[in-house]
């Protein structure tokens, strides 16, 4: 009984799975995808290179001084996937909805769903098949664009390490589940729609929401007012203030010397860390309801979280704080920590309620999607 | 080998089918007539376990097509109305995807598959599906139907787009078929097509089955032409004399007294022929007017409306 299940399961996997692979639409989608993504890894790798030249020229002037201040991280393979994912966001999620939005009614629109229920299957393996067809496809794509990624970094000599490996293959997975969520909801709109133009209508709807309108609410203006003005730095403490612009990173450093020790120094920065920590927390609920926010805050997470990274170096005993503003980040982040290096645990443990926001949408949509298809009459 | 018990389906409140019953024995071939709306697709979806039905039930060879709808499907082939194929792929192609889904041997299938485009004139056709006529799909919508040798196979309006030769076609396939003992269910609304095919008919109206039997019985039942009288007409080589019965409801003649329709509350033929024997009048013609079956379906609709 179970072999029979999983024999119509396949058949309709295995069909649907060469209908996305030969459909003109995955064809010019993914093409454009993989052009965009060879040339934007190109320019990332450039950009890599003249980073890990700053990075070599920084340390041979440090190793012969003693220095006090900051020094760029050796710049990660990672950075180069930066670019894919700020295309992967918007043509991935393309690809997901051209992929899903006529599933289901196109069986509808051309009788054949009401001939393919007449055969010995069930319908759960009908529904299923569809998703993992389209399941199987994405990750053909998704392997063709990261294996071409590899490719590419070999040509140009650059060996990821270990941990690097580990997180491309974070990033492949990531991104797999983003696709995957936008194909599921265009499945589900796919499966309660009468034709294949109201459902692309719906779900564009619903991905002009979730990837703009959302992202528009976290914005400073609309923060501002949900979580009040942030805290002014005292006067006292601005003039103490020295400011160094880091030219080569292009990130600006504020330093305080024995900043640690004033008292006004350490209230600004508890209720400034309140104000970022209910801000960050404002915009996590807000994220949580769109995908492409979660995937844009994992992909930020992984490709530039060690290029971000300061190094701060003890000097004569006295500690050094430090201020770093990113300008690889869209949002302001204010971190007032003392930085120490990121290993793969933590950023893969940052991404986590991310990563489970990610996989919630898709299973909320294919449930949906199931449940309906269960329930269909077919005329 | 199939039966329906108390059917009924509800949209809305309104019963697109109602408390139908019937069965249909082993290698019958039976015709559901009716109306456009009477409910003739929706008692097959319901047989072909694409709906569920609202009150009641639907068997096939014992099964519940509810309970068992694998079951009943590997028993069955079904052709909709509006045959719906995947348009990206061949005849053949289709046809193989859907032989999967039956898991059959893969050397029976591909003999099976060149067997039945060869039956239905679709041999030697490659394009994709996308580019045939109705008539075409609708080939190979038998075809599709024959696929795993059912054992039940439901027709929903076949000949509607075929071609003289199709019609011709699928009158020899389905005869054959059903000679060997496979039960025939077929919707229609082409009347002459029904009454050629079916040794059963059923007519539905406004989702109720308000008869059934051999179209010869359902005639028989009804008198001649949709009323509840026969018309004799007769033609004499001379003059005929004035008929006088009290079944006889009204006489025509005409102005030379040679021919005359006689309208009667029974078939008074017999009686006419001594008659006129009598009276020493030489017959040319007696007949009664047959009803077709497309009178006696109007009449029974008539009558349920």
């Amino acid at each position: 009984m179970m072999a029979e299940k999983t024999s119509g399961l396949f058949t309709v996997a295995h069909k649907e799975f060469f209908d996305h692979i030969t459909s003109r639409k995955f064809i010019l989608i993914f093409s454009i995808f993989l052009v965009i993504a060879i040339i934007g890894m190109i320019g990332g790798i450039a950009q890599y290179q003249k980073d890990l030249k700053t990075y070599t020229d920084q340390r041979s002037a440090t190793s012969s001084s003693i220095v006090t201040g900051y020094m760029s991280d050796r710049p990660s393979v990672m950075t180069v996937f930066a670019t894919i994912a700020t295309y992967l966001s918007f043509l991935g999620a393309i690809l997901g909805i051209a992929m899903g939005f006529d599933l289901v009614t196109k069986e509808k629109e051309s009788k054949s769903l009401k001939i393919l229920l007449s055969h010995p299957i069930y319908r759960d393996e009908v529904i299923n098949g569809k998703a993992l067809g389209g399941i199987a496809a994405l990750f053909l794509a998704l392997a063709i664009i990261l294996s071409l990624s590899l490719a590419t970094l070999l040509i140009y000599g650059i060996v990821p390490d270990g941990g690097e490996l580990v997180l491309i293959a974070v990033f492949g997975a990531v991104s797999f589940l983003f696709i995957f969520t936008y194909f599921s909801i265009a499945l589900f709109m796919s499966t309660v729609s009468s034709d294949s133009g109201s459902a692309l209508i719906f779900t564009m709807i619903i991905f002009i929401v979730i990837s703009s309108l959302l992202p528009t609410m976290t914005n400073d203006t609309v923060m501002e007012t949900i979580a009040g003005t942030p805290p002014q730095m005292p006067l006292e403490l601005l003039d103490q203030m020295k400011i160094n612009v880091d030219n080569s990173s292009k990130n600006t450093l504020v330093s305080f010397s024995d900043a640690g020790s004033s008292p006004a120094w350490n209230d600004y920065n508890t209720k400034m860390q309140a104000y970022w920590e209910k801000r960050t927390a404002i915009q996590g609920v807000f994220a949580l309801f769109s995908p492409t926010m979660n995937y844009d805050s994992i992909t930020q997470k992984i490709t530039s979280a060690v290029t971000t990274k300061q190094l701060s170096y003890r000097s004569s005993g006295s500690a050094t704080t430090a201020v770093t503003i990113s300008s690889s980040s869209s949002l302001s982040s204010f971190d007032t920590s003392d930085h120490k290096d990121t290993d793969i645990a933590g950023i893969l443990g940052g991404i986590i309620p991310n990563l489970v926001a990610l996989l919630v949408f898709p299973a909320c949509f294919f449930a949906l999607s199931y449940a309906k298809f269960m329930r269909m009459d077919v005329r | 080998m199939i039966q329906f018990e108390h059917l009924t389906k509800t949209y809305n409140g309104i019963n697109a089918v109602e408390d139908l019953s019937a069965e249909i024995r082993d290698g019958e071939i039976y015709g559901l007539l009716g109306p456009n709306g009477a409910g003739k697709s929706t008692t097959i979806l319901m047989l072909t376990g694409l709906i569920e039905p609202t009150a009641g039930r639907c068997l096939v060879a014992g099964m519940d097509v509810t309970k068992n709808p694998v079951a009943v499907k590997e028993r069955i082939g079904y052709m909709p109305e509006d045959v719906g194929f995947y348009a990206n792929l061949s005849a053949e192609e289709n046809l193989d995807y859907f032989a999967r889904l039956y898991r059959m041997d893969r050397d029976v299938q591909k003999k099976k598959i060149s067997d039945l485009l060869s039956l239905v004139g679709l041999d030697g056709v490659t394009k994709e599906v996308g580019g045939y006529s109705k008539g075409m799909r609708q080939r190979l919508g038998l075809a599709k139907a024959l696929l795993n040798d059912p054992s039940v196979i439901v027709l929903d309006e076949p000949t509607a787009n075929l071609d003289p030769q199709g019609v011709a076609d699928y009158r020899r396939i389905i005869t054959g078929i059903a000679g060997s003992g496979t039960t025939v269910f077929v919707s229609s609304h082409i009347l002459a097509e029904v009454s050629r095919v079916c040794t059963r008919v059923g007519i539905l109206a406004r989702g109720r089955l308000i008869v059934q039997g051999s179209v010869q019985e359902l005639a028989g039942r009804i008198g001649s032409c949709g009323e509840h009288r026969t018309v004799i007409r007769i033609e004499s080589r001379s003059p005929m004399p004035v008929f006088q019965h009290p079944a006889i409801t009204g006489t025509e003649y005409s102005n030379d007294r040679c021919s005359a329709t006689v309208t009667a509350t029974e078939d008074l033929r017999d009686v006419i022929a001594d008659y006129l024997a009598v009276n020493g009048i030489l017959i040319r013609q007696l007949s009664k007017d047959e009803c077709s079956l497309e009178d006696t379906f109007l009449s029974f609709y008539q009558e349920a409306s």
